[in-house]
């Protein structure tokens, strides 16, 4: 790698460093205002802005960044002065992001993700012109291939794969979206509690209209705000997924997403540790699925999902050959799945239902009008746990096992044995008097913690043998 | 899986699982005591410091004199070439196979109750999990520390 100039970033970092002090300062300013008259704290006010925006100023002057020796070099700070400098060989991932602000000046936000497992990203340059991002990008990749720019460009025309979302797509995913679930919840509880209160709020008044027209108007309400709530869903799918792409260059998966933020995700194959396929209640019936990967290390997408989305929403069909495309070696074609046996009904049931049974019970005691409540969520949650028998299953292959259950979404695993970081079986008096034992699988999963899949209730002998085929013994 | 790992730990544990059990439960005492102080000088019902009390004593019946026992009979390990093989648990019994390929650093550490009968406990962590094999003697717990840190070697297809 060639030494080379350094840079600073673009003058609207300036902004956001700005934004960023005014955000962190908010709590001093509404301090201010209540405890000093209008004089002293327009005054106050004017005197920490100014040295806000000096120190927004100064500290852009001192950041600057220049790639010297294979290394990204990063130096900054006003006051201490901060050297970073990271090894290109270091570097995991390199995320492109641009907000609206960037898009207005065309610029992007530049983050790089080294193998620690830490908390925010390792490197960030918050504005730097599109152009210039991108050339650094492929800078630091340089490592890779010895003509990355040629190569890939010739790559991205011939064989990538790309798949986008298409809008009607999009929409049925907002329309889908989980949120619907707890709207449904929250509109249970509201109705529940109307059927309480207005009879005695309204039956003593002599006008019988007037609160039959009260009663309308606040179901009327009721609806309306499920109705918002329903919409602001799909809005928020459309904001997070619209314009879904994702393709494949290489060793690596290039995923691109967002209406008003851009954001850009890079997978590299070697840290995928799972694939997983989602089938939410309110997408099931209607054949659609989510994919997702389980990735290692990667602090640039936390926050958002615990696991990072691969397509938000397609059907159960074309699964095979999106995995065909993207993940040749997570497909999951023929797959045959071993079910629980007969007697683990029993200990998913009871796990589904004496919580909710006892809780029932107490409520009723003290409010027996909500009782049919009670019923129907119990009823609710004993066909969920059933749900929960059919769908647990698993299947071994002499490299991978994948695995099938259900909290509320139903969710199939599959994991390379290679990635499995312990096996662990578990069992209760209960189970064993039955032959039958728990399982839980740990792999890596975000931030340097694991991610464990457990499946309840197997035959004893399948887990000894799921523990045999785990086994590193010869 | 069918077969549980071989080796107990120290018989050394119960005595000092015993001795953390008196101590913590000492605590207890002392909490029982000072409430029973409060109850009588403010007239508080008597029965809180009676369940207190029963409660005090199943408790401390519990953890010093059936705890350390049960755990001591259930605790089990087993040092293959290529994993490490653990059982461990009352109710709900485990058992826990370690990958030596994933293992990442082995640790040895002594508490002060560990240490008054010279006992140690190994904690081997794997990117995702940690292991503890607790009260091992102290000449077999660093020995099973160095022979786990020898065996564990870094895979190549790891992340």
């Amino acid at each position: 790698m060639s030494n080379g100039p350094s840079y600073r970033l673009h003058p609207v970092s300036i902004l956001f460093n700005c934004i960023k002090t005014a955000r962190e300062g908010i709590f001093l300013i509404v301090f201010g205002f209540i405890t000093f008259d209008r004089f002293y704290f327009i005054l106050l006010l004017a005197i920490f802005s100014l040295l806000g925006i000096l120190l927004s100023v100064l500290s852009w002057y001192r950041f600057t960044y220049r790639l010297e020796a294979g290394e990204l070099r990063i130096e900054y700070g006003v006051l201490i002065r901060k050297k970073r400098y990271i090894s290109i060989n270091r570097i995991q991932s390199i995320d492109l992001t641009a907000g609206i602000i960037h898009r207005m000046f065309k610029l992007v936000k530049l983050q790089i993700e080294t193998a620690g497992s830490g908390k925010s990203a390792e490197a960030s340059l918050n504005a730097i012109k599109l152009s210039d991002g991108e050339k650094l990008r492929n800078a630091l990749k340089g490592r890779k291939e010895s003509h990355p720019d040629i190569e890939i460009e010739g790559q991205e025309e011939s064989v990538n794969p790309l798949r986008e979302i298409t809008p009607k797509r999009l929409l049925l995913a907002g329309v889908t979206s989980g949120s619907v679930g707890i709207i449904m919840a929250f509109a249970a509880i509201a109705f529940s509690e109307l059927e309480q209160f207005i009879p005695e709020h309204f039956y003593d008044r002599t006008f019988d209209w007037i609160s039959e027209l009260a009663i309308a108007f606040i179901i009327g309400l009721a609806i309306v705000v499920l109705l918002v709530f329903w919409l602001l869903g799909i809005a928020g799918t459309m904001i997070k997924y619209g314009k879904f792409a994702i393709t494949k260059v290489g060793d690596e998966l290039f995923i691109t997403r967002g209406l008003l933020e851009k954001k850009q995700i890079t997978i590299p194959l070697k840290r995928i540790q799972a694939v997983g396929i989602a089938e939410s209640v309110i997408r099931q019936p209607f054949g659609f699925v989510t994919v997702f990967v389980e990735v290692a290390g990667g602090a640039l997408d936390s926050g958002e999902d615990f696991s990072t989305v691969l397509f938000p929403i397609m059907k159960k069909t074309e699964i095979e050959s999106f995995l065909q495309e993207f993940l040749p070696g997570y497909s999951m074609e023929s797959v045959h799945f071993t079910p629980l046996p007969k007697r683990a009904m029993k200990f998913y049931l009871i796990r589904a239902c004496v919580p909710i049974l006892v809780l029932g019970i107490v409520a009723t005691y003290f409010y027996p009008q909500f009782s049919w409540l009670a019923v129907i969520v119990l009823l609710v949650n004993f066909l969920l746990g059933l749900m929960r028998y059919q769908d647990g299953g698993f299947s071994v292959e002499p490299e991978r096992v994948i695995i099938r259950f259900r909290g509320f979404s139903r969710k199939t695993m599959l994991l390379y044995h290679k990635r499995i970081q312990a096996f662990e079986k578990k069992q209760h008096p209960f189970q064993k008097r039955e032959g039958l034992a728990t399982i839980k699988l740990s792999i890596l999963g975000k931030n340097g913690t694991g991610k464990h899949y457990r499946l309840k209730e197997l035959e004893e002998e399948h887990v000894d043998k799921l523990g045999d085929w785990y086994s590193y013994r010869e | 899986m069918r077969e549980p790992p071989m080796n107990t730990i120290a018989p050394d544990a119960i005595k000092a699982w015993k001795l953390t059990g008196v101590f913590y439960e000492g605590l207890l005492w002392l909490i029982t005591i000072a409430v029973a102080i409060i109850i009588y000088l403010f007239d508080w019902p008597y029965w809180i410091g009676i369940v207190l009390v029963m409660i005090s004593i199943l408790s401390t019946i519990f953890t010093v004199f059936i705890l350390p026992k049960l755990r001591f009979r259930k605790w089990r390990y087993e040092l293959f070439e290529q994993e490490i093989y653990i059982q461990h648990g009352i109710l709900i019994m485990s058992r826990t196979l370690v990958p030596m390929i994933r293992v990442q650093h082995v640790d040895t550490k002594q508490g002060p109750f560990l240490k008054k009968y010279q006992l140690a406990s190994v904690t081997i962590s794997t990117a995702a999990t940690t292991h503890e094999i607790p009260a091992l003697r102290e000449e077999d717990a660093s020995a099973l520390r160095d022979r786990i840190s020898a065996l564990a070697r870094v895979d190549e297809d790891d992340v």
